[in-house]
């Protein structure tokens, strides 16, 4: 393909304008999500094929203007001014804001910049009462105008069409350097604005468009209901993620042991076979199970954003957040990071305080992510059982909520905690547009499901499986001797007559993984964990949840399949049957249980986080912070809750 | 007089907004001087509150809302 046979657009847009709907529908899947040079931002491109041409998109974070206020905005105005002079660049603008959105088209036409500009929600322009004149518009703009309804994929064609048939041209909005000053500039582009839109847009009526959301907000942002909605909200968010996913749950547990058994006979016996079926299969059953419970939290979490709920409850709670340091703008990140820390970190970006935002930064790993959704249902399940109810209530639902309640509490104290450490003299605002009310887009939300269970799956797999197979060698194998010596120990004829076949073959098996590598690893740090109730089994499972903390299910899940050669029992059932070698009673009482649970809502055992937090902030010294903080929280209040249960 | 002076449902015109920052920012965002602002709603706590001006409907705190002269409409 030669070069000319290559173009490039760059898509731009206000906020809430349907970028990422025409994205997608430019694009469709084949779309990849990467980081912009140097900074964590969110870079999607995808491209599309049109009369042998191939067009690349980049789609930029929604911004106002060209005068940055958040990190986001400052990566759309770099590279806006770094866009080739033969890209194309489409600014997207709603049209039934036309006059506001169109500031950001004439600041980038005064970069010299080549300009298609989209107007979006031209079905909504009927429902206003107005009309545009778009080849007056056109005219007075000098460059091409496309309206399209990126919700139905109206104009989609056309745009594309527009694309390739484009012609490079010289233009400008205002003259350059007409004003020093950033505020009478934008005066002036306001003023011209205004003439040009004055001519175009036709009003025959009342524009009744923010009639409807006025009303919902009486309701949504009342002094009582409001906040009542969103504890109900949140409230069946978790009974759904408990309630509705069990069933498909319970289709992917019952596939495994199927898979892994099928596998266990079709495979000749030994070594490969053993490595499969205990090593790969068991740590991947382990993580697909859990897949229903992130789509149905990473679906709520979209929903909500895109019909525009989100930002009333960040006006809800601005006020209540700033006694702890944080800003209502907090809320999307605190939020987010039930599903996982890693975006929510990343969305952070949109609070323009430094101080603010850092705290949000540092706190939100305390929000139970879904990652601990796999260890809070696994070990739930064994000191509650799953028909107990509370009234209608499911109580291990109630139990997990408690979980994720505990978690935030801890994170609002932590950072009221740093808001008298850290000390900023920034001053810290709050201005946050409160979109219209709008159903939510389907499409968008399967893309949003889609690309997030991906990124689970692929990338948090690829580490899964890694330590599923280094795991199962660890504890496999022995240094020296040791495993012979105990199989022959188990050969005298007292031991035999004494036990059956089958009470042997697993005291042999968990002889033998005690006296593993993976054993002598867990058994070095049990000292420390001890107090806390934990056995040098789950010090292995705390080594290796430093990978991600669902790397517990599937470490529990390895470490209790060495030995179970039938391969008949999931995992709850084997780790419920797990004794304490020493006293020989249940090793998961409900006092090593809870101080489990409490442990892994606290300590900060995840890599990715960390390097997250470290890109974002740009310095070595949070992440330590983090780690040490949030893991001497975690030791204190397991010690603690053991003593109190035991 | 200034913005965080009215309750809900009144109106005025923007007159000045005395933070530069605040001042770009918010003309970005569609709050034009000279054109008219109204205050939609004042959160449960007194902060912040919502105001729009034509179809530009946002939320600003009270410190900032010192910030705008306006000139109130009857």
């Amino acid at each position: 393909m030669s070069k000319s046979n290559i173009k490039n657009i760059i898509l731009i847009g206000n906020p809430n304008t349907g970028k990422s709907s025409l994205f997608n529908s430019l694009t469709g899947l084949n779309q990849k999500v990467g980081n912009f040079p140097g900074v964590t931002v969110d870079k999607k491109t995808g491209s599309f094929k049109i009369k042998q041409t191939k067009i690349t998109v980049v789609d930029l974070p929604g911004t106002y203007s060209l005068n940055p206020n958040s990190e986001d905005e400052k990566v759309a105005k770099n590279y806006i001014e770094k866009a080739n002079e033969d890209d194309i660049i489409i600014v997207v603008a709603d049209v039934t804001n036309l006059k506001r959105n169109l500031l950001l088209y004439t600041q980038i036409i005064d970069q010299g910049k080549q300009v298609i500009l989209v107007l979006n929600m031209m079905d909504l322009l009927q429902k206003n009462n107005q009309e545009i004149d778009l080849s007056k518009l056109s005219n007075l703009l000098g460059c091409p105008v496309i309206p399209i309804n990126a919700r139905i994929e109206k104009g989609i064609e056309e745009l594309k069409h527009a694309i390739i048939s484009f012609q490079k041209k010289e233009n400008s909005f205002i003259e350059s350097n007409s004003s020093s000053n950033v505020v009478d500039e934008t005066m002036l582009r306001f003023n011209k604005i205004n003439q040009i839109v004055n001519e175009c847009l036709i009003k025959k009526g009342e524009d009744k468009s923010y009639l409807l959301t006025k009303k919902i907000d009486n309701i949504i942002t009342h002094k009582f209901y409001g906040y009542l909605i969103f504890l109900g909200l949140l409230f069946i968010i978790f009974q759904a993620i408990f309630s509705w996913s069990s069933y498909p749950m319970d289709l992917i547990e019952n596939g495994f042991i199927w898979l892994s058994n099928f596998v266990a006979d079709v495979l000749p016996k030994g070594v490969l076979n053993d490595l499969i079926v205990n090593g790969i299969i068991a740590g991947l059953g382990g993580i697909v199970i859990f897949v229903p419970q992130i789509a149905i939290l990473f679906a709520f979490i979209t929903i909500l954003e895109d019909t525009g709920y989100m930002a009333r409850v960040s006006f809800l709670m601005d006020r209540v957040l700033r006694i702890f340091g944080l800003n209502g703008k907090s809320i999307i990140p605190l939020l987010s990071s039930t599903a996982c820390a890693i975006p929510a970190i990343m969305s952070a970006r949109t609070i323009s305080n430094y101080k603010e935002r850092l705290i949000t930064i540092m706190v939100a790993p305390l929000i139970s992510c879904s990652a601990r959704i796999p260890v809070y249902t696994i070990l739930i399940a064994l000191i509650v059982p799953e028909d107990s109810y509370f009234g209608v209530f499911n109580m291990q639902g109630l139990l997990v909520m408690g979980l994720y309640l505990l978690g935030f509490v801890a994170a609002i104290l932590s950072a009221w905690v740093m808001k008298l450490i850290i000390k900023s003299k920034q001053h810290s605002t709050f201005t946050l547009e409160m979109p219209i009310y709008r159903s939510p887009r389907w499409k968008n939300v399967g893309f949003e499901i889609f690309s997030k269970v991906k990124i689970f799956l692929f990338d948090a797999g690829k580490i899964i499986i890694a330590i599923s197979i280094i795991l199962w060698v660890l504890s496999s194998y022995a240094p020296g001797t040791k495993f012979e010596e105990i199989s022959e120990k188990y050969t005298t004829e007292t031991i035999q007559q004494q036990h059956t076949e089958q009470e042997i073959e697993s005291l042999i098996a968990s002889e033998k993984l005690e006296a593993s590598y993976a054993g002598i690893i867990g058994k070095t740090i049990e000292p420390v964990i001890r107090p806390l109730g934990f056995d040098w089994k789950i010090g292995i499972s705390l080594v290796t949840s430093f990978a991600a903390r669902e790397v517990f299910v599937g470490t529990m899940a390895t470490l209790y399949s060495v030995g179970d050669e039938d391969n008949t029992k999931s995992i709850r059932e084997k780790m419920m049957m797990a004794k304490n070698p020493q006293t020989g009673e249940k090793l998961y009482t409900t006092a090593t249980t809870l101080s489990l649970l409490i442990f892994y809502v606290f300590a900060m055992q995840c890599m990715a986080t960390l390097a997250i937090v470290y890109r974002e902030t740009n310095s070595i010294k949070w992440p330590i912070i983090q780690v040490v903080y949030m893991g001497a929280l975690a030791y204190l209040c397991s010690l603690l809750v053991f003593n109190i249960f035991s | 007089m200034t913005l965080d002076q009215l309750i809900e449902n009144e109106s005025g015109i923007i007159k000045h907004i005395n933070d530069e920052n605040l001042a770009i920012q918010l003309l970005a965002m569609g709050f034009i001087l000279g054109e008219e602002i109204k205050v939609e709603r004042i959160a449960p706590l007194k902060d912040p509150i919502l105001i729009t001006s034509g179809t530009n409907y946002i939320s600003i705190r009270k410190a900032d809302a010192k910030n705008m002269d306006i000139e109130k409409l009857k």
